[in-house]
């Protein structure tokens, strides 16, 4: 099963756009779920995740303008648990132990934030740690010059696998990480 | 009827029972129907799936399921599996790529996972868990790669005291009928998905197109249902070597390309209409003539399907019994469909276009028996047309004295079995 992880668009506000060679590797039929980490900004965005799979998870970003999604969600895939949050709540941004602690709360396998615009993937205390950076390589905060990125999750009996798509120099770089649940 | 049914057991037990099965034999005693218990292995060899001579079937046999099981998990590729390509991914946009092959076979597969979901309905058969579960290509779960259901999501809330609470979420789903079952299990459709995809990724010629699936349904129900459990074992494997044996006879029917050639489906469908002709000429006229019946809308489907979405799956089986022992397959099929004209004879004569289309469309409930036994006074030419047309049900027509010894005569020759 295939599971994009995508967040941080910040459409139309700080990108007109995604980039267009991720945009021409995200077609329609391939990806089943779409696991989104919010700031889409709008509802344009949406449908357009709505394109590429039905089944679309949001959770709700610091400037998205749908008040109704969620601040954080538990997913079931297959054998998996995943928790995804935006992570702006989280202070300080991106910090393990607080997102560890949240992945304890609601205990899952895999956590899944955003907000820091910056691609990090670890496994901390038996659980995966995945933030997929901004797609669309928007600005954040604390950083103005961001590598575009997104992850791509292949959901298997007992592994996760996770492709990591980044946009170095306009080249998009692929990079496989394996996550293997601990029983 | 259990005096006759007792002669063609002890028959056709007969012919089976030799160390070199004479396959003539064996047509001519199956031509009228073959009895359960005898069915599985008759339809293997008549099939050509079994070679006539007994003592190479336990290698033969064990060969072929062997390379089956094999093919099952060469052909079904997880490209993720392997760590060695690190350079594939799943959005890699190169042809070459395993991943895009991969969600090349899904189309079809979305196709096939259509068709057999919803084949057979009006029986439970194909629902069930088979008791012989592929196990290693079970867990290369077919129907979960095409899977487009919502996962299971929960919301986390936190209230102003710091509680915590879990909202289910409400959305409400249809309930899934054709679920699939746990780990390692598998209902007899998933085993037919598997065989036809198998077949589909061989056969890049013929591909899956819709239909084979009625074709491989009886195939499967007959050797699944086996009461001998080291035969239903294999069903699996088995099946699919007499489906491919079948399809290279009938494959021709579904290539788009060979439509209008000298092999295809239009040109069975003229052969067809020439015998229709020549058989019942009031009936042509009126039908063809008259009301521009044509093979098209009707005989397409009887011919190319071999009949199985005309009648129910045990009629459909009795059909094919027939049509199996036919050394010139399929011509006793056409014979079969002129039995079922002449069958609706009287109903097609009074009716008008659109009646008559719906009666050749739907089919009604016959004893399919009995249409048999008329195909083969027809493929004799024992059967006068024009004698019956003063009938007025055709399913009187065995009282009449003309036709009841011609009936009589025909079916105790082919239990004789002609020698």
């Amino acid at each position: 099963m295939l599971v994009l992880i995508i967040g941080d668009l910040h459409i139309p506000h700080r990108c007109h756009n995604l980039p267009a060679k991720f945009r021409k590797l995200l077609v329609p039929n391939k990806i089943q779920h779409i696991l989104c980490t919010g700031n889409l900004c709008t509802k344009e965005t949406f449908d357009y995740l709505k394109s590429l799979a039905s089944d679309v998870h949001v959770v709700r970003g610091d400037f998205d303008e749908n008040c109704n999604y969620p601040e954080t969600k538990v997913v079931t895939v297959g054998q998996f648990r995943i928790g995804l949050c935006h992570g702006h709540q989280l202070v300080p941004w991106g910090d393990t132990e607080v997102l560890s602690l949240l992945a304890r709360q609601l205990d899952v396998d895999v956590i899944v934030s955003g907000h820091t615009h910056e691609f990090k993937a670890f496994e901390h205390e038996g659980r995966f740690f995945i933030n997929p950076g901004s797609a669309t390589g928007a600005y954040s905060a604390l950083e103005s010059s961001v590598t575009p990125s997104f992850a791509l999750m292949d959901v298997q009996a007992q592994a996760l696998v996770t492709y990591v798509y980044r946009l170095v120099d306009d080249e998009v770089k692929v990079e496989r990480l394996e996550f293997r649940k601990v029983k | 009827m259990s005096g006759k049914y007792q002669e063609r057991l002890s028959q056709l037990e007969g012919v089976l029972k030799e160390d070199l099965i004479d396959l003539q034999q064996l047509r001519a005693s199956s031509s009228s129907g073959i009895p359960e218990s005898l069915r599985p292995l008759s339809w293997r060899l008549l099939l050509e799936y079994l070679p006539p001579k007994r003592a190479e079937w336990t290698e033969f046999l064990q060969k072929q399921r062997q390379n089956y099981g094999e093919l099952v998990l060469d052909m079904i590729v997880r490209p993720g599996d392997s760590n060695s390509e690190q350079a594939d991914h799943p959005l890699n946009p190169n042809p070459d790529s395993a991943w895009s092959n991969y969600f090349k076979d899904n189309e079809v597969l979305l196709q096939i996972d259509k068709d057999v979901r919803r084949l057979c309905p009006e029986m439970s058969f194909f629902q069930q868990p088979t008791p012989f579960p592929n196990r290693p290509a079970s867990r290369l779960n077919l129907s979960k790669r095409i899977n487009s259901c919502n996962l299971h999501a929960e919301v986390f809330e936190t209230s102003r005291s710091g509680a915590t609470n879990f909202v289910a979420s409400s959305r409400k789903k249809a309930v899934e009928q054709y679920k699939s079952l746990d780990e390692g299990d598998e209902a007899h459709w998933q085993v037919v998905e598997r065989i036809l995809f198998i077949y589909s990724k061989l056969n890049p010629g013929v591909k899956y197109v819709q239909g084979m699936n009625e074709v491989l349904g009886p195939l499967y129900y007959v050797f699944a249902q086996d009461t001998n459990d080291s035969w239903a074992e294999h069903a699996e494997a088995d099946t699919y070597y007499c489906f491919q044996n079948l399809m290279s006879e009938i494959k021709d029917n579904f290539i788009k390309t060979l439509d209008q050639s000298n092999c295809g489906i239009e040109w069975t469908m003229t052969r067809f209409y020439e015998r229709f002709k020549d058989c019942d000429p009031d009936l042509y006229e009126y039908l063809v003539t008259e009301q521009g019946l044509l093979p098209q809308y009707y005989a397409f489907r009887w011919l190319s399907l071999l009949l199985s979405q005309e009648f129910l799956l045990p009629d459909v089986i009795t059909i094919w019994d027939a049509l199996f022992a036919d050394d010139k397959r399929f011509e006793f099929l056409q014979y079969v469909c002129l039995a079922m004209l002449y069958n609706a004879r009287d109903r097609l004569l009074q009716g008008d276009f659109s009646a008559n289309m719906r009666l050749l469309q739907n089919y009604p409930e016959v004893d399919v028996g009995q249409l048999v036994v008329i195909a083969h006074d027809l493929k004799e030419g024992n059967l006068s047309v024009i004698s019956k047309s003063d009938s007025s049900n055709s399913m009187d027509r065995a009282k009449k004295p003309t036709t009841i010894s011609s009936v009589l005569s025909s079916t105790l020759r082919s239990f004789t079995g002609k020698s």
